[in-house]
């Protein structure tokens, strides 16, 4: 069985997340994907790690090696005439060309969609920046810190009530990245629905800015609908949804409906307090939670995680325990459904990396390659695919084009 | 003019809350016909949360749902009754997609698994996006998206060096699944378009999730310890944080609002212009900060600096200040900035559709622009029911006296 974008060629210009996020989507289901970076240093997530024992080397990013397993690569310097035109002869013949180059780079490089449409109608060229194509920030500069504060995810996240002098605080990791990648990928996923009816593409503007903006669940509208600011700082909507210690460590208690509500009384025992007005309805609650935990609390310090964990679930109780890397690794769970998966690599060695995020009865996600090294098909495509001679292929190598 | 990508796709949607309907969403956004199912007998529980518009409660007046389901039609369908069940296998089969959220097993108790509906129907699309998936030991773990931040190990690696785990802030888990499960669906509809084939879709939301810690997970292996928090800085960049600012200039409801700026350099050129922009030149030679290497280790003094020039500003004042000198640099934005940014509005973000009980609220568009196919929202979200006669008669068929009867026996509640 294959993928069921078996037949389809991708070329990539991706940098850190987002770009080789999407492209990653589109591998891992049977995609042809050719990766470009640039030549000497290569893509920035070689230089970000984790590395094995802490030793920062090119060839062994974690974070590289997941986002480009299955993927082709070569070195080409687009900012260069001779590198362009080469860019331009392998999407001329590709279905989808998704970047993440920034707008002012867009513009050095002349990475432009009607040029590359010109020579190929069929192209969907997906365009993912910070600010997207359009509008007075778009040539601001960006990192997945600033993205993520500007979309307003920052703002709710981080210590408590009477902690004003205390940053928001970003989530873990490249989340603006890969948000920016996976949402990017439906927009092309689309626009090949598009092309498969009518054998024409398009270009696509992803404004990361706007994807994490998405996400705000009911934080945004606050504003239009209640004209209120809405912060860490404030009251959560429904109590109980925080994470509070057991004897062995913490369990993240979660009763958003009522009935659940309900249940974790039934599970405690029924205790009479919870039977006082000040605690009937998810309103009051709410509201008076500050004093319900302390009794939960006492509760809790008899609990240990694992166990009330199944205890809750048991009686459909959302509780969940909180993860650290090692329970991930070693979840009888996960295991069963296969999903981390090995990639051995020639250079960093064999690793457990996240596998597919969803599983498709009939054309499953499928490892076929570990992530390239730095211009390891450059023979392959350039001299392959684009006919280019021996001799052509050390001149621009010389030139440091390739 | 080109159609829609998904013109012609029909999505009977039995997901809630918000990972499923942040799916159907965005093939919603592409022209899909999203036909939500619904019932009156356990409410979505997005319709029954705040904020309500002007305050006053109301299925219908939440804004977290309005968000959220622009687009799709609502149908209401009671799932306790044969009938009920009838109608809803009905628009199942005249579906392309069939999409739902539920713990594994409960579509097949509601005579909707997808080996049935394969029987009738073999090009059939179904996707469920449960919280642990259809297989394994938890396969019947409920799971709710603020509970997925924890369960997926994104707590353990996020909060201020030194303190216990934390969250993301938000139900990260529940649109990650969703979007996830677009792609998914998208995916099949492609091979669907070549080959003519269906296929079943089991989405874990943990799994999402957890393809949202690779590095984490990879780190840990690679250096056999636990990744430790680290607040808002980052081993490859320096500065790199949020830096408080003056409150905002006017109060909200009586409070004064706290402002940060977000700065992260990511090489010694940023840090120079750094420098410069916050008039201290003289400090990007200064052998504390001159170096990577150098500002990691003297980071705290580093942030008391800047510290010392953004409180004195508002944020907005210093994002402007140092984007100018080339550092990159945004406000933690709050709801109200981003409802009110010049840039947001100018790109054509923000979508205001007559909404048939709250009027014209300013709701979010799709993240991206197409350049080709039309896109985006054509209709305000559904009040509960909206469209069932509707969908009854010119979707599935019933006549005007069938779909009174099914009403008068309580299948359409």
């Amino acid at each position: 069985m294959s993928g069921p974008f078996a037949s389809l060629k991708v070329v990539e210009v991706g940098e850190l997340t987002s770009a080789p996020y999407a492209a990653k989507l589109f591998a891992d289901l049977g995609a042809d994907v050719v990766k470009i970076e640039r030549p000497g240093a290569g893509d920035r997530a070689r230089h970000r790690g984790p590395y094995p024992k802490n030793e920062p080397h090119p060839e062994k990013s974690g974070l590289f090696l997941y986002l480009n397993a299955n993927k082709l690569g070569v070195t080409l310097d687009i900012f260069k005439p001779e590198g362009m035109e080469l860019l331009e002869r392998l999407a001329a013949d590709a279905d989808v060309l998704i970047h993440n180059m920034s707008p002012p780079d867009m513009d050095r490089a002349g990475l432009d969609f009607e040029r590359f449409s010109r020579r190929n109608p069929r192209l969907v060229m997906t365009s993912i920046t910070p600010y997207g194509l359009t509008g007075p920030y778009r040539d601001r500069l960006a990192e997945e810190l600033t993205i993520w504060s500007q979309g307003g995810l920052t703002y709710l996240n981080g210590a408590g009530p009477d902690t004003r002098e205390i940053p928001p605080l970003k989530v873990f990791g490249q989340q603006a990245g890969y948000q920016g990648g996976i949402h990017a990928a439906v927009a092309t996923a689309g626009a090949l629905m598009a092309q498969w009816r009518d054998g024409e593409g398009q270009h696509i503007d992803v404004s990361v800015y706007e994807v994490c903006a998405s996400q705000l669940e009911l934080t945004y509208v606050y504003w239009p609908y209640a004209q209120r600011v809405a912060s860490r700082l404030g009251a959560k909507p429904v109590q109980p949804l925080e994470a509070l210690e057991c004897r062995d460590g913490l369990i993240f208690l979660c009763c958003v409906e009522d009935h659940q509500w309900k249940a974790f009384v039934e599970l405690m025992g029924h205790p009479a307090w919870t039977d006082e007005e000040l605690f009937r309805g998810r309103g009051r609650r709410t509201a008076n939670w500050d004093a319900a935990r302390l009794f939960v609390q006492e509760w809790l310090n008899e609990q240990t995680v694992q166990d009330l964990y199944h205890k809750a679930q048991a009686k459909r109780i959302p509780f969940a325990p909180v993860s650290t890397m090692g329970d991930l690794l070693n979840s009888d769970h996960l295991k069963a459904r296969g999903f981390f998966v090995e990639i051995d690599h020639p250079q960093a060695g064999a690793y457990k990396y996240p596998g597919p995020p969803f599983k498709m009865s009939r054309t499953p996600w499928q490892l076929r390659r570990p992530a390239p090294a730095l211009g390891q098909h450059n023979r392959e495509i350039f001299g392959g695919r684009l006919k280019l001679s021996d001799a052509e292929m050390a001149q621009l190598k010389h030139k440091g084009v390739i | 003019m080109a159609a829609p990508p998904l013109a012609g796709i029909r999505v009977a949607d039995f997901t809630w809350v918000w990972a499923g309907p942040y799916c159907t969403l965005q093939l919603g956004y592409m022209g899909a016909e999203v036909i939500r199912v619904e019932t009156r007998n356990r409410l979505c529980v997005t319709r029954h949360m705040t904020p309500m518009a002007d305050g006053k409660a109301g299925p219908n007046r939440s804004g977290y749902f309005n968000q959220y389901n622009q687009n799709k039609k609502s149908v209401s369908i009671n799932l306790q009754s044969a009938e009920g069940r009838a109608v809803a296998q009905r628009l199942a089969l005249a579906s392309d997609v069939v999409t739902n959220n539920f713990a594994a097993g409960v579509m097949e108790r509601l005579g909707l698994g997808y080996e049935e509906l394969r029987k009738a129907k073999p090009d059939i699309i179904m996707i469920t996006m449960s919280g642990f998936g259809e297989t394994g030991p938890l396969r019947e773990y409920v799971a709710y998206g603020p509970a997925q931040v924890p369960l997926s190990g994104l707590s353990a690696l996020t909060g201020y060096k030194g303190g216990p785990p934390l969250h993301a802030g938000f139900s990260y888990g529940d649109p990650n699944g969703g979007i996830h499960g677009a792609f998914a669906v998208l995916a099949a509809l492609y091979h669907r378009a070549r080959t003519g084939e269906g296929q079943y879709i089991d989405l874990s939301q943990w799994e999402t999730s957890v393809a949202m810690v690779a590095e984490g997970v990879v780190e840990y292996q690679m250096t056999g310890q636990e990744p430790e928090r680290m607040g808002n800085r980052d081993h490859w960049m320096a500065p790199h944080g949020l830096f408080r600012c003056k409150d905002m200039a006017e109060k909200i409801a009586g409070r004064s609002i706290d402002m940060w700026v977000s700065i992260a350099v990511a090489n010694d050129d940023q840090w120079r212009r750094l420098a410069a922009a916050i008039g201290h030149p003289q400090l990007a030679d200064d052998a504390r900060f001159a170096t990577l290497q150098a500002r990691k280790h003297n980071e705290d003094e580093l942030e008391a600096i800047i510290t010392q020039w953004t409180s004195q500003r508002f944020a907005r004042e210093a994002e402007q200040a140092l984007q100018r000198a080339g550092v990159p640099a945004a406000i933690a934005s709050t709801n109200k900035d981003l409802f009110e940014d010049p840039h947001l509005n100018q790109r054509g973000f923000f979508v205001e559709k007559e909404h048939p009980e709250v009027g014209v609220r300013k709701h979010l568009g799709p993240p991206w622009r197409m350049s080709r196919t039309p896109s985006g929202v054509e209709r305000a979200a559904p009040i509960l029911g909206q469209d069932t006669d509707d969908v009854l008669t010119t979707v599935l068929g019933y006549t005007a006296a069938e779909v009174a009867k099914l009403r008068e026996a309580g299948a359409l509640t």
